[in-house]
């Protein structure tokens, strides 16, 4: 039975309405999956500008891939990229 | 023999003619040294995100090429003299993908 409780209260918690504190982590603000390595994911490039500004804060830095839950492989490719954007002035 | 791809960032203030020559300079320069230009794009003038040399725009122009790594050689030798260059750019690719151009889609919705 105590299994079964806490099985429902994961569930419950994924509002961000229910939480207990405002400590609580909101897990369910991002998705877990990686964005980058789904079927017909965009071509990750240093052309493709308007994808990468979403990896990239307002100040230019990268953003981390614990905020963004990109893949390790994916967010070194990210990282590459964006290096060669920002050479050409682009970003 | 690998493909790779080079952009070049022109000054802004060149007149069109001197555009155009500078275009086919650098096309000459890679078919002539053992290399074979598959495609030539233009992205137009656009705003750097920061100054280089005190430029705040400059002309794009995008090269996918096939050759070896004596051609490379040749043109980063050939633009390191240019005085109308402000920046370039070469990449090394196992396959080029010339279907997707993510620079004039921009154009034509603005």
């Amino acid at each position: 039975m105590k299994r079964k409780n806490k099985k429902f209260q994961k569930k419950g918690s994924s509002n961000s309405l229910n939480k207990l504190s405002l400590f609580q982590k909101n897990d369910n603000k991002f998705s877990r999956k990686c964005p980058l390595s789904i079927k017909n994911a965009p071509i990750v490039d240093y052309k493709n500008i308007n994808l990468l500004k979403k990896y990239m804060s307002d100040n230019g830095k990268i953003i981390s891939s614990k905020i963004t839950s990109v893949s390790f492989g994916k967010q070194k490719k990210l990282t590459k990229e964006i290096k060669k954007a920002k050479i050409l002035g682009l970003l | 023999m690998a493909f790779y791809e080079n952009t070049i960032i022109a000054k802004q203030d060149l007149a069109e003619k001197d555009l155009k020559s500078l275009k086919e300079k650098y096309n000459e320069i890679i078919n002539s040294s053992s290399g074979k230009v598959i495609k030539i794009e233009e992205w137009g003038l656009l705003n750097l995100a920061n100054k280089i040399k005190n430029y705040k725009k400059g002309f794009y122009i995008h090269y996918k090429f096939e050759g070896a790594s004596k051609t490379v050689e040749e043109i980063e030798r050939k633009i390191k003299i240019d005085s109308s260059v402000i920046r370039h750019l070469t990449v090394k690719y196992k396959q080029l993908d010339t279907t997707n151009e993510f620079f004039k889609k921009d154009n034509k919705k603005s």
